[in-house]
């Protein structure tokens, strides 16, 4: 067809045609008043000969038309006019849209980032991870890796999978030393199988050979990752085959991991994979290979071509539960298969319930977001009402003008969504730095096509939604008035329209502000939580020189040096070693026997979690001795039995004695406590109290060094950092950090929560304030007459602010009232992420309504003194 | 109302009567007008400006094509005259109407089915 030149031709067309029927016009006039009209009479006559020149003139262009494409084209050209015409209007409604389209866009990067996107392997479908499931238990206590055995075990026996992997889920910290000094790299074990059955190829070299570790020939091998290529290695090929010494051993690189390659489970980085052959040498843990009690290992197995996960895990399952049935103590475990996602099955059940719980919060603000839009829209509709009129009375059907007002409401959110998207592309950055640097996991939050799929929709739903219901009411109306110019008092129906708009978006803002209330009190509190130990003025690091191949009397050479000299750096005051630092993530349990008490029903044993703390580890930690001594050096001799215990541990199992030189066995180990220092914080600080124990030090080689000094804590460290450097330049000090740094991790979901809901409460806040007084304000102008009126008729100014913040005051009880019912069912959702608050806490709630109430109020009085300051003359003039 | 749309009563006829004209001789809009409605002793009255519509659907068939120029009143005019396409999609359609003229002719009074 010939329609593509006449896209270009058309304008003259139309031209033509315009012109055609002037010229038509004008030779009928002209017989007309041959005929002995008047001009006027002639040309009247003539226009009614012709017909409504209009619709056939649009009749005559549709033949040329493209039509539905075209006219939407039409359509939008006309929006565009029409928005930039009242920009007030069109910005207001732009931004209340791209703050709430923005709040959704940012948090659904991060379900996109963690719960959607797969992981960068082919035909992930084919593959299944393992773990082991405890039937009896629920939730992610349920689940537990595989030993070593037992993955073989599985691996040689079943039937379903044409291969099974395993790899370990925890990335190990290790020192690689190059160029005489030590630099911190992480790596992780995995099976030799493990890049064939991820069905992978090697950007560079080769992976491993399947029989690599039975015969252990050669030099031990390692495959690294990319970025560590290219980063580390300068991308340079010949970096296959270069020798790697980590941890004090040689290794040789024989591959380099695809680009991108980042791992099977989101988080974590790994700059290089070594074969589980490798693990004695690499951390150090020579019998965690033959332990059937260590587990340690995620399965990852590819299904036979046919076979369903169900079906594997019901094979597994049979060899898991026969490889126990030898211990009849032992749980019932059952294997459980899932799909290769980059966040785990176990893992998945928190991380929806965290970002549902913000999705939440954030579709809430877009709620009130497109109620402010179609406050606007509604309002503005009335205004427009001598326009549609005229286009009504041209010629338009209500269809028309229906889907000219959607095509407007859509323009407008789609601006919304694309500055949503702008404001998200600068939020997400935000969000992912506050994550502590420390914290070694790093998720990446790509804008890939489901985030601008999901702009997409919402921004189209939203703009239906708050288009579609002024558009019909827009044009159900009788047209004469309006085309009078008859000022209507806006009818009832509309106003309540409007009324019942704005109660809404106060209810959903009180819900919001309520939750960001608690969590931000929350927040308060768990800062306030006294973990035991002192927050500040002290710095901390990991130490390992027994990965340098350190004998037992280097090791303890090296941390007596180290301890010297670091006591005599300015501004420390002391300074000490421990296996363990409060609240993270290691945890060691001793079983204990002591006389007179019995364990628990259903235990064989007291369990009570320890850790091996030097001499002046609590002065340094700022852990208050209570009772008794602190550990001397002597207490490592041999047959010494001291241990020191915490104040919860001593009330506990010797309440109202002096548990001084009380004896109970340790790990079959008669010891005698010789103190008893502050209960504190161990696992989580919402914890409850929670019985602890402290062993001296002995020799080890892996260990935490915490210092005590001034102010300047950063100036201290790198003091450490050079002493330690001095000492062995190939010793990494890992994670060195101030004490606050290390509480961060802690805090860190209560931080987050606490600053997403604080943020996204006050946008809620602000939208739902311009909604407020856009409304006041509106009905002021429409009710300037009735004022007008009451001001002639004697009212005074105070009584006319009455009268309008009696409306506005109306409105937002009615919402303050819906939204605290609500928020009594709402919070209940916040209940496991706040601490020491309960859900319903009054004096939040109280404190929330008022606070809202002031705002409503100042939001309504400014309107109303607006309307206190019509003139009465004028306003009635005007009519 | 006098809006009758003349496609409502048969699509395609003021079609065939601009054709028609046009064969006989080229014309612009207005004299068209005033042809069929002196053909047709003024029964047919065709509102005046729906030929335009009509007019743009032959043009973009190609069926017949414009030209701007002067009349012999020395009036500026758009005049429009019948293709070679034109004119076959005007015998075409004059001999269906013609059937279909007989058909409803023969249906309405079947004692006169001889007329033709």
């Amino acid at each position: 067809m010939s329609w593509i030149p006449n896209l270009f031709r058309r304008r003259a067309l139309y031209n033509d045609l315009a012109e055609e029927m002037r010229l038509h016009l004008e030779e009928r006039t002209e017989q007309l008043m041959r005929g002995g009209m008047s001009r006027m009479e002639a040309e009247q006559a003539a226009r009614r000969a012709f017909g409504n020149r209009t619709v056939l003139e649009e009749r005559s262009r549709e033949v040329w038309q493209w039509s539905t494409l075209e006219s939407i084209g039409a359509d939008v050209r006309y929006a565009l006019r029409q928005l930039s015409n009242s920009p007030g209007f069109s910005m207001t409604v732009i931004l209340s849209l791209t703050l709430g389209l923005g709040a959704n866009t940012t948090i659904f990067t991060f379900v996109n980032a963690l719960l959607l996107r797969p992981p960068a392997i082919a035909d992930a479908g084919h593959l299944v991870e393992v773990m082991e499931r405890n039937a009896k238990a629920s939730g992610i206590e349920a689940f537990m890796p595989l030993s070593y055995p037992g993955y073989v075990d599985l691996r040689d026996h079943n039937r379903t999978l044409s291969d099974f992997a395993a790899f370990d889920g925890d990335p190990h910290p290790v020192s690689w030393s190059h160029g005489g000094e030590g630099e911190m790299v992480h790596g992780q074990l995995v099976s030799n199988n493990f890049f064939s059955v991820l069905g992978l190829e090697p950007a560079l070299g080769r992976f491993f050979q399947p029989d690599q570790d039975k015969n252990g020939r050669g030099a031990p091998s390692v495959v690294i990752s990319y970025p560590f290529w290219q980063r580390q290695l300068g991308g340079d090929r010949s970096a296959v085959g270069r020798a790697l010494v980590l941890n004090g051993a040689t290794y040789t690189v024989i591959g380099v991991a695809p680009r991108s390659f980042t791992g099977v489970i989101i988080g974590t980085t790994h700059d290089f994979w070594a074969p589980l052959a490798a693990t004695p040498t690499l951390i150090r843990e020579p019998h965690l290979m033959g332990s059937d009690t260590s587990f340690w290992l995620f399965g990852l197995g590819r299904l036979k071509p046919g076979v369903s996960q169900n079906e594997a895990q019901a094979d597994l399952t049979v060899l898991a539960r026969s490889a126990h049935s030898s211990d009849p103590k032992a749980a019932v475990m059952d294997a459980s298969a899932f799909p290769v996602q980059l966040v785990p099955a176990p893992f998945r059940g928190y991380v929806v319930a965290f970002t549902s719980l913000l999705m939440a919060a954030v579709g809430l603000v877009l709620l009130i977001a497109c109620a402010n839009a179609a406050n606007l829209v509604l309002a503005r509709s009335t205004a427009r009402r001598r326009e549609l009129a005229v286009r009504s009375a041209l010629g338009a059907s209500r269809f028309r003008i229906v889907r000219q007002a959607i095509t407007e409401s859509l323009m407008l959110s789609m601006m919304g969504g694309a500055g949503g998207l702008m404001l998200a592309y600068w939020s997400v950055p935000l969000l992912l730095n506050l994550k502590p640097a420390t914290i070694p996991v790093s998720i990446e939050a790509p804008f890939d096509w489901r985030v601008f799929a999901f702009v997409f929709a919402v921004s189209l739903l939203s703009g239906i939604a708050f288009g579609v219901v002024p558009a019909l009411g827009s044009t159900r109306r009788d047209l004469l008035p309006a085309l009078k110019d008859q000022r209507l008092l806006a009818s009832p129906r509309r106003s309540r329209l409007r009324g019942s708009i704005v109660v809404a978006q106060i209810t959903v803002c009180l819900v919001l502000l309520i939750s960001a209330g608690l969590c931000v009190r929350s927040l308060v509190n768990a800062r306030s939580i006294d973990p035991g130990f002192s927050t500040h003025n002290i710095a901390v690091t990991q130490l390992d020189p027994g990965s340098l191949g350190y004998t037992e009397s280097q090791d303890r050479q090296f941390y007596q040096q180290l301890l010297q000299r670091v006591r005599a750096l300015p501004g420390v005051s002391s300074a000490s070693l421990s296996d363990y630092l409060p609240l993270g993530t290691s945890r060691s349990m001793s079983e204990v026997k002591i006389d007179g008490v019995n364990p628990p029903p259903g235990q064989d044993m007291i369990r009570v979690q320890f850790a091996a703390v030097a001499p002046n580890f609590f002065s340094t930690m700022g852990i208050p001795v209570l009772n008794g001594r602190d550990f001397v050096p002597q207490d490592v001799d041999p047959g010494a039995t001291a241990v020191i215990i915490n104040q919860a541990m001593a009330t506990h199992y010797w309440p109202g004695r002096n548990p001084i030189g009380q004896h109970f066995e340790d790990d079959k180990k008669n010891v005698e406590i010789v103190g008893v220092v502050k209960t504190g914080k161990y696992r989580s600080l919402s914890e409850d109290p929670l019985d602890f124990m402290y062993r001296p030090l002995g020799s080890q080689s892996q260990e935490f060094l915490v210092v005590r000094c001034g102010a300047n804590e950063e100036t201290t460290m790198s003091e450490i950092r050079r002493v330690i450097q001095t000492l062995d330049p190939n010793v990494v000090p890992m994670e060195m950090e101030s004490i606050s740094q290390y509480m961060a991790l802690p805090l860190f979901a209560a931080h987050t929560t606490g600053l997403l809901l604080a943020v996204f409460g006050a946008v809620a806040l602000l939208l739902a304030t311009i909604g407020l007084s856009g409304v006041v304000s509106y009905s002021v102008s429409q009710r300037a007459n009735e004022i007008g009126v009451r001001m002639a008729l004697g009212a005074d100014r105070l009584h006319v602010v009455r009268l309008i913040l009696k409306q506005g005051m109306l409105l937002t009880g009615i919402g303050i009232a819906l939204g605290l019912a609500l928020s009594f069912a709402a919070t209940r959702v916040l209940a496991g992420l706040l601490y020491g608050i309960k859900p319903v806490d009054p004096l939040t709630f109280a404190a929330v309504s008022l606070f809202l109430g002031a705002v409503a109020f100042i939001s309504c009085y400014v309107p109303a003194r607006h309307a206190a300051s019509i003139d009465p003359m004028k306003s009635l003039r005007a009519e | 109302m006098t809006n009758s749309n003349p496609r409502d009563l048969f699509p395609g006829a003021l079609e065939m009567m601009i054709l028609e004209s046009l064969r006989r001789q080229p014309a612009h809009g207005y004299a068209l007008v005033q042809h069929i409605q002196q053909r047709s002793n003024n029964l047919l009255q065709v509102e005046e400006g729906s030929l335009y519509p009509a007019l743009q659907r032959l043009l973009k068939a190609r069926l017949v094509k414009a030209e701007w120029g002067v009349s012999s009143t020395n009036r500026r005019v758009r005049t429009y005259q019948i293709t070679p396409a034109g004119m076959r999609h005007l015998e075409k359609e004059i001999s269906s109407f013609e059937r279909m003229l007989a058909g409803i002719a023969l249906v309405l009074d079947p004692d006169k089915s001889t007329a033709n």
